[in-house]
């Protein structure tokens, strides 16, 4: 084993696999930047080009440049507020407004920082794991893995907002999503629902569009309405200040930090699930590490527990996702089905043979995914003031750019002007949320599971009846999502029945 | 404008989830078991909160996330608001109508000169390199598909 992992190594250290995890970082640092344009669809690009190459340096140009993404989106999530990529959108509630609050520099240190520890993670769990995942993998069936979706979205609705009201809102905001997502042809019976006989409207709503819309379009607005730049008329001269405290804040809640790491990595695990819901339970888990209400207010204003949760668990979420593609041949993601693509490809099968015979090359995965994060972190370290001044600069500098940018990122969606009506529409959606305090993330979370949800509703209904209901893991699911919208109401009248002793 | 904005959508969700459970009723089980196990309770949740918006208007809740600022309140705010709404349509009919390459360098030169006060020589710098940012990357290195305008394709100049 300790050979193989030496060997791994050694095999991306060749001078050709470097160049092409190089190549591979460039072009991956840059998709990462641009909204709109997703790691999977430039996976997908990519793949006609491993042709030629050996299995190590295909990977190396693979994974090299999927497995930076989630970093440098993230720096478009703090910097501009806009998702610089599907798996990002979570660190805007907090990254953004850290940004605005000239605290740029610290954002970006700590969304880096964690995302490098993220990363190692994600790798080390799929050095580590291979050999018992598999029972975990298996355990899992439709039952769980909608038992976990439910998990999910009662946690960040329950934790979104303040007091029963806000609750409520939370849930009708996740419920809403969940029904958005039925728009499109239905998998079981094949019917159009909600399309109303439009052609677009067939393949349900694109998460892209959606999630610029809802995120970008109020933050717009906003910065038009104020005139100013992002971060205000704050002193220029504290805005590139930081970066390093925000690696502090990083090791300061470093168990935070490899928590959130580990829900990444099991999401990754658990096939269909995905990062754009890694992303959102690793906030949930962070806004739920407030120890008082009080506190928890502070989450969505620039609390750095909100950037270090989701931070880590895009990144530790690549290591996860290629444990069942290289085990079972499972794909976790669409990015890794196209990656399966590329095992085909290079003349790879996927399952014991990548455990036995190709173990070398399963672990030269491992260290490119730990080369290439570090590699990008310490190269976004070097750009850092750089970039953090971009909150300084003059508003109406930013505002074309930025429309620009979130125009194009939702036209390349699906090349059609319907993604850009989509997104506007969504973005007075958005806005109104925004102005009515009522909670984004819990719709986004809806919109990515409804599929999920719906499918193992439907196969758990289907295969168990309602013996579903009493599957052990599904109770301990159960328990664990009755849990989460208690314990916020349970916190809360806590504080308030202190408050009030106090006065 | 919070409440406002908050009877705004909760009406407008009591209305999706009522037309979508409605319309779910006629198909098949298959296909309406989802749809009619989410509509059904997010048009009763909706209808609580529309309830209690009316009966409480002064009750706030607070998301745990950005906040629009407070720096132009009332009317100049509403004023600016309607403004950025007009740049953003202004924008997807430029696009409709001459395409993006043509759209891009407008969109910036008019922003910056009507909006930002600028000068004519910064303004139409500006405007070309963001053009050029544009062409080089999306179209000349990505080969992303950009149709012509409507107003291009009626010249038959696309």
């Amino acid at each position: 084993m300790i050979d193989a992992l030496l060997e791994g190594l050694l095999l991306v250290l060749q001078w050709k696999a470097f160049a092409f995890m190089l190549l591979g970082i460039g072009v991956g640092f840059w998709v990462g930047l641009l909204p709109g344009l997703g790691g999977a669809t430039t996976l997908a690009l990519m793949l006609p080009f491993i042709y030629a190459m050996t299995p190590v340096e295909g990977f190396a140009f693979l994974l090299g440049m999927h497995s930076v993404v989630a970093t440098t989106g993230d720096i478009t999530s703090v910097l501009f507020g806009i998702p610089g990529e599907g798996t990002t959108a979570a660190t805007i509630l907090d990254g953004h407004a850290m940004a605005k609050k000239g605290e740029a520099g610290r954002a970006l240190g700590a969304v880096l920082a964690s995302s490098l520890v993220g990363a190692l993670v994600g790798a080390a769990a799929l050095a580590l794991a291979i050999p018992v995942v598999r029972p975990l993998v298996l355990t899992f069936g439709s039952p769980e893995l909608f038992m976990i979706a439910i998990v999910g979205i009662a946690f960040i609705a329950s934790l979104s907002a303040q007091g029963g009201r806000g609750m409520l809102r939370g849930f009708l905001a996740g419920g809403v999503g969940l029904m958005v997502a039925t728009v499109g042809q239905d998998p079981q019976a094949g019917i159009a629902r909600y399309t109303f006989d439009s052609l677009y409207l067939w393949n349900g709503l694109d998460l892209v569009p959606v999630l610029i819309g809802i995120f970008a379009i109020p933050e717009i607005v906003d910065l038009i309405v104020r005139g100013t730049s992002i971060a205000g008329d704050l002193p220029r001269s504290r805005l590139n200040q930081g970066a390093i405290e925000g690696v502090k804040d990083t090791f300061r809640h470093f168990w935070l930090t490899i928590r959130c790491s580990l829900i990444g990595t099991f999401i990754g695990i658990m096939p269909g699930l995905g990062g754009a819901v890694a992303q959102w339970l690793a906030y949930g888990h962070a806004a739920q590490s407030a120890r008082t209400a009080e506190e928890r207010k502070g989450f969505g204003r620039g609390d750095v527990r909100g950037v270090l949760g989701p931070g880590a668990a895009n990144n530790s979420k690549e290591g996860g996702s290629l444990i069942p593609t290289v085990a079972f041949g499972v794909p976790g993601s669409s990015s890794m089905a196209i990656l399966l693509g590329g095992f085909f490809l290079l003349g790879l099968v996927p399952g014991p043979d990548m455990l036995t015979t190709h173990l070398a090359v399963t672990f030269s995965m491992v260290w490119t995914i730990v080369l290439a994060n570090v590699i990008t972190v310490i190269a976004c370290f070097v750009l850092l003031n750089h970039l953090a001044r971009v909150t300084a600069v003059r508003g109406h500098f930013l505002v074309p750019v930025i429309l620009v940018l979130v125009f194009i990122g939702s036209y390349t969606t699906n090349n059609h002007y319907g993604d850009i009506l989509l997104m506007l529409s969504f973005g007075a959606v958005g806005y109104l949320m925004v102005a009515g305090g009522w909670p984004r993330a819990p719709f986004v979370l809806g919109l990515v599971l409804g599929k999920i949800v719906e499918n193992n509703l439907y196969i758990s209904v289907a295969r168990y009846d309602a013996a579903w209901l009493t599957r052990p893991v599904v109770l301990v699911l159960m328990a664990l999502a009755v849990a989460a919208i208690l314990y916020p109401l349970i916190q809360a009248r806590r504080s308030g029945a202190r408050s009030e002793k106090h006065a | 404008m919070h409440s406002k904005a908050s009877l705004i959508l909760g009406a407008g969700f009591m209305l999706l989830a009522g037309a979508a459970v409605i319309i779910a009723m006629d198909w098949p089980m298959k296909a309406k078991l989802f749809p009619l196990a989410i509509g059904i309770p997010v048009f009763c949740m909706a209808t609580a909160e529309v309830v209690w918006g009316l009966l409480d208007p002064a009750a706030r809740s607070e998301a745990m996330e950005f906040k629009l600022s407070e720096q132009a309140p009332g009317r100049a705010g509403a004023g600016r608001t309607v403004r950025a709404i007009v740049w953003m349509v202004g924008f997807l009919a430029a696009i409709v109508l001459l395409g993006y390459p043509f759209a891009i360098p407008l969109l910036v030169f008019l922003y910056l000169k009507l909006q930002g006060r600028e000068g004519w020589v910064l303004s139409g710098v500006f405007a070309l390199a963001v053009w050029g940012v544009f062409y080089v990357v999306f179209d000349q290195l990505l080969h992303l598909p950009f149709p012509a305008g409507w107003i291009l394709q009626w010249l038959g100049l696309a």
